[in-house]
């Protein structure tokens, strides 16, 4: 398991690098696909509920730590999506949830959730209704970061989901 | 009492370590802006900066080179002077030429490269190559060609993060250019907004928005954006109108560090008239 942290620790470094120089150049109306989130889906649908909860708390306070954010802000988003993200994890359903459509739909289940979370708690605009909090702070970002999970989930090799 | 203990445990693990992990995460917010935690921040974003920046040098189109980055900064000069003169042409055709107009065509600039975005609906920050040892320091305002981009919140070594208008946290004094009406300019997370502006206030839809006198942030009449429109707020008194910056947050890639705290000053002045 350690090694598995490693690893996703390791991965985490060039992927926040790209999250942080190059996604910024695709983001549509302030909204930019979350490359940290795919990656943390990926090991709590490997790794349980637990550990997606930790890793989800590292990769926020990473993330908020090289991004120059609110400390504390995206660990408690990405904690949070941690752990619905583990919910998903089942030894038998493991290859399926990893190489078929059903990882673009945790994702953008996920991602829809983490954006809210994020955004209740970085904005203060108590005035938003609710629709358009739920729809432009959850479910476009979500589904935005699922399309960039889309040549992910068709490129990565099986033997990874196993 | 020990059983028990271990029975909640392992019934209840991913919960009390999510809800451990929780209460971390509310703790490290609320201490965000403690002396501490900035200094691991600087520390961590200032070594992560020079792998962004390695990065950001590979896809760069063009190398920039040392007379084009000149050029950038007699432009960003440029645009603050032709500012300025739009300011006096103001000033003369109302005859308060007799006020003494602080210059603001003359501060120095420090050119920077933008070396990673982090771009999110409610806190845009960018992180430069230049900081402390460019004698960057934190509230120092930041413009290209264009107009305002931000302020200075952090700095280190070689890397400084810089606030920018899309983030929540930076709120300053604007006017309107042609009518003179002051306001309070801020980021809703969707757009520039000013809020709670008198229906009576003179203001019209293309109108530059610059920073204002009263701002304790900024120099004053750089430019910040144009009026796009305005709604009226929930008591029908006050109008919110909404500002599209002049700069595109997207495609800028270099900016330049006014070399100037405008609070600084400021709170020196007020001050002295204390003695």
């Amino acid at each position: 398991m350690r090694s598995e942290y490693f690893y996703a620790l390791l991965i985490f470094i060039p992927l926040a690098i790209i999250q942080l120089t190059v996604l910024p150049f695709i983001r549509f109306n302030q909204v930019v696909p979350d490359l940290i989130l795919i990656l943390l889906v990926y090991y709590s649908i490997r790794m349980g509920q637990i550990h997606g909860t930790i890793l989800g708390a590292l990769f926020g306070l990473l993330f908020d730590i090289i991004s120059g954010g609110i400390i504390g802000s995206m660990m408690f988003s990405k904690a949070l999506s941690g752990f619905f993200a583990g919910y998903f994890s089942n030894e038998n359903k493991m290859d399926q949830y990893l190489s078929s459509y059903m990882f673009l739909l945790i994702v953008f289940l996920i991602g829809t959730i983490d954006s809210i979370v994020y955004s209740f708690f970085t904005t203060s605009e108590l005035n938003t209704n609710l629709f358009s909090l739920v729809f432009n702070q959850g479910i476009i970002p979500g589904f935005y970061t699922a399309i960039l999970a889309l040549p992910m989930m068709i490129f990565a090799p099986k033997k990874m989901a196993t | 009492m020990l059983a028990i203990l271990v029975r909640i445990w392992n019934n209840y693990k991913e919960y009390i370590i999510l809800s451990i992990i929780l209460i971390i995460a509310l703790v490290l917010v609320s201490f965000s802006q403690s002396k501490e935690v900035k200094t691991v921040k600087t520390t961590a974003f200032g070594t992560f900066a020079y792998l962004t920046s390695a990065v950001t040098k590979l896809y760069e189109p063009f190398q920039t080179s040392f007379e084009v980055q000149k050029l950038r900064e007699e432009n960003a000069r440029l645009m603050l002077q032709v500012n300025q003169l739009r300011e006096h042409g103001i000033q003369n055709e109302e005859l308060k030429s007799l006020i003494n107009y602080r210059d603001s065509s003359n501060y120095p600039l420090v050119p920077a490269r933008i070396v990673s975005k982090y771009v999110s609906s409610t806190q845009g920050n960018f992180i430069i190559n230049a900081g402390s040892d460019d004698n960057v320091k934190i509230g120092m305002p930041v413009i290209n060609n264009k107009g305002l981009i931000g302020i200075v919140f952090l700095t280190e070594k070689n890397f400084s993060i810089v606030r920018t208008l899309n983030n929540r946290e930076l709120k300053f004094a604007v006017k309107n250019q042609r009518s003179r009406f002051d306001g309070i300019i801020e980021w809703n997370g969707t757009e520039l907004i000013i809020r709670n502006v008198p229906k009576t206030y003179d203001m019209e839809i293309g109108d530059i928005v610059i920073t204002s006198d009263f701002s304790t942030k900024f120099p004053p009449n750089i430019p910040v954006g144009e009026i796009l429109g305005g709604t009226r707020d929930k008591t029908g008194i006050f109008n919110n109108i909404t500002v599209k910056p002049l700069v595109d947050f997207t495609k800028v890639e270099h900016v330049f560090i006014v070399q100037i705290i405008p609070s600084v000053q400021k709170k020196g002045l007020e001050l002295n008239l204390l003695k």
